[in-house]
C-alpha cells in the first residue's frame, strides 16, 4: 500500500501535555504470565529482577502482576486517554521486556500510525491566508473583471 | 445453546469416550480435530450480531484493580500531594451512596446493622466550583487586562463548561476512579468530581498549588482558541463604537480599501476602520457588510489584546517563584 493509503494523523499531544507540567500518560500496566510455561521464562526473570525497580522509579504507574495459566505472556498497557495496548512477550528476555516497558511508559497512548509531518501548528499560515491583494502595492486600485470601464 | 450442541455432537460422533459425571452433565474427552468449533463460532458470531456488543464495563469491575494504589498513583501522576482519605471522599458521588443504600435495602439489611459510612462530595464539589471560578476569573483579568467583564465571563463560561472540564477530567484519569451510579459516568457527575478534586487539593496543599493545577490543566485549553469562538457578539460594530467612546478615541470610520470581482460569484472586499485618520483594523468579506463586521472583530481583538499573534501566555512551572525572587532582588538591591 502506498503511503497515502495508510492511516495517518498530525503530531499532537494529549491535553497540551508538557505545557505547564508533564504527566506520564501510562496509568497502569499489567503483566500476565504463567508460572510454569517455558514461554514465560523471561517474564518471570523480569519479575525477579526488574519490576520492583520499575515500580519504584514510576510511582505514577500502577503495576499489576497476574500469574495465570497461559501460553502467551503479555503486557497490557492502559493510557490516560483510554487506549489499551497489548504487547506479546513470548520468549523475550528480561532485558527485552524491561526495554519494552520503558518504551510503553514514554508513549502517549495516541494511535501509532504515520505522522504526516514532524511538526504541527494549529494556525498553519504565518503571513495569513492568500488573497488577490498579496504583494500588490496599496496604490493599485480595485481589481475589476477585464473589459469593464474604470470610474 | 452452544454447550448443548457440543454435547450432542460428542454423543453422536464419539460414542466411546463419554462419561456420565452426574445425571445431566456429560463430559467428553477426545484428541482430534475440533469439528464442533466452526459451528460454535458461527453461533457466537450470530449472537453478537443479534445482541450487539456487550455494554461498557467499569474499570473497577475488570481484573487487576486496586483502588488504593490507583488513588495514590493519581496524586503522584499529577505531581500533587493529596490527603488520600479526603481524595477518596472526593470521588464518592451522592448518586453512588444512594444506589448502595438501595442495594442494601433490597438485600434486606437493616440500616442500623449495616450502616453505610460514606461521606459524599457535595460540599467539596460546591467549594471546588467556587474556588475554580474565582481563580479563573482572576487569571483571565491578569492575563487579558483590557478584556471587559462580558468577555471575561464568556471565557470563564467556556473554561468551566461541561465540554472542556469533562474532557480534562477524562484525560486525567478521573473517570476510572469516580464512584457513580451510572456508567459511563454522566457529564454532571464527572464535572462535580473534578471540582471536588480541586477542593481537596486546595485543602491539602494550599490555594497556591491548586491555582497552579488549574492553570496547568484548564487554562492551557485556551491555546489556539479564538476569542469570538467563545464569546458570541451579535453586533461587533456597535461594541467597537462603545469601546472607542469609553477609551476616548474618535468613532471608527469604515472605508473600502480594496475590492475584487464585485460582479462575479466570488467577490472580495477589504474594509478598513480608521480612528483619528489611523488604520485600526482591516478585514475581508464577501459583501461590504460582512467585511465591515470582520474588520470590527479584528479591531476589537486588537483593543482587547487577544490577537492571534500575541505573545504566548506564560505557563512555566516557576512563574510565581521567579516573580517572588525578582521582588526580593529589588528590595535587597
Amino acid at each position: 500500500m502506498t503511503a497515502r493509503g495508510t492511516p495517518s494523523r498530525f503530531l499532537q499531544s494529549v491535553l497540551q501535555n508538557g505545557v505547564g507540567r508533564y504527566v506520564c500518560q501510562l496509568k497502569r500496566i499489567s503483566l500476565v504470565f504463567s508460572k510454569k510455561a517455558q514461554s514465560s521464562n523471561g517474564a518471570r526473570n523480569f519479575i525477579e529482577e526488574g519490576v520492583v525497580d520499575y515500580a519504584k522509579k514510576n510511582p505514577a504507574t500502577v503495576v499489576y502482576i497476574s500469574p495465570q495459566p497461559c501460553r502467551i505472556p503479555r503486557l497490557v498497557a492502559e493510557y490516560l486517554n483510554g487506549h489499551v495496548r497489548e504487547e506479546v512477550i513470548t520468549g523475550k528476555t528480561s532485558q527485552e521486556i524491561s526495554d519494552l516497558v520503558t518504551k510503553l511508559t514514554n508513549q502517549s497512548g495516541l494511535d501509532i500510525i504515520r505522522i504526516r509531518k514532524p511538526y504541527h501548528t494549529d494556525s498553519p499560515s504565518i503571513q495569513g491566508q492568500w488573497h488577490p491583494f498579496i504583494n500588490r502595492p496599496p496604490s493599485a486600485g480595485p481589481i475589476r473583471p477585464p473589459g469593464t470601464v474604470h470610474e | 445453546m452452544a454447550s448443548g450442541l457440543l454435547a450432542t455432537r460428542g454423543t453422536l460422533t464419539l460414542g466411546l469416550h463419554f462419561q456420565h459425571v452426574c445425571r445431566s452433565v456429560l463430559v467428553t474427552q477426545t484428541r482430534q480435530k475440533k469439528r464442533w468449533m466452526k459451528a460454535y463460532t458461527r453461533i457466537m458470531d450470530a449472537k453478537l450480531k443479534l445482541d450487539g456488543p456487550p455494554p461498557p464495563m467499569r474499570r473497577s469491575e475488570k481484573p487487576n484493580w486496586d483502588y488504593h494504589s490507583e488513588v495514590e498513583a493519581f496524586g503522584v501522576r499529577l505531581q500533587e500531594n493529596f490527603q488520600l482519605e479526603r481524595l477518596k471522599t472526593a470521588f464518592v458521588n451522592p448518586c453512588y451512596v444512594r444506589l448502595e443504600q438501595e442495594k442494601r435495602g433490597a438485600l434486606g439489611l437493616e440500616t442500623e446493622v449495616a450502616a453505610l459510612v460514606l461521606n459524599d462530595n457535595t460540599e467539596l464539589c460546591a467549594r471546588g466550583k467556587a474556588f475554580t471560578r474565582d481563580f479563573l476569573s482572576d487569571w483571565c483579568r491578569a492575563s487579558y487586562p483590557s478584556l471587559p467583564d462580558e468577555g471575561v465571563a464568556a471565557v470563564l463560561d467556556h473554561l468551566m463548561g461541561f465540554e472542556v472540564v469533562c474532557r480534562v477530567a477524562q484525560n486525567l484519569g478521573v473517570e476510572d476512579l469516580t464512584m457513580s451510579a451510572e456508567f459511563p459516568v454522566p457529564d454532571e457527575v464527572l464535572y462535580g468530581t473534578f471540582c471536588a478534586t480541586v477542593a481537596v487539593l486546595e485543602e491539602s496543599s494550599g490555594p497556591h498549588r491548586a491555582g497552579l493545577f488549574l492553570r496547568d490543566f484548564l487554562t492551557t485549553q485556551l491555546i489556539g482558541k479564538d476569542l469570538f469562538d467563545m464569546w458570541s457578539v451579535v453586533n461587533p460594530m456597535g461594541l467597537l463604537v462603545e469601546e472607542c467612546a469609553r477609551r476616548g478615541l474618535p468613532l471608527p470610520e469604515p472605508r473600502l480599501l480594496r475590492s475584487a470581482g464585485a460582479s462575479t460569484v466570488l467577490p472580495l472586499f477589504f474594509v478598513g476602520l480608521y480612528t483619528d485618520k489611523k488604520l485600526l483594523a482591516e478585514g475581508p468579506g464577501e459583501t461590504l457588510l460582512a467585511a465591515e463586521e470582520e474588520a470590527a472583530r479584528v479591531g476589537l481583538k486588537k483593543l482587547y489584546g487577544y490577537t492571534e499573534n500575541q505573545r504566548p501566555l506564560d505557563f512555566s512551572p516557576a512563574l510565581l517563584q521567579t516573580s517572588q525572587s525578582n521582588t526580593h532582588a529589588l528590595s535587597s538591591g
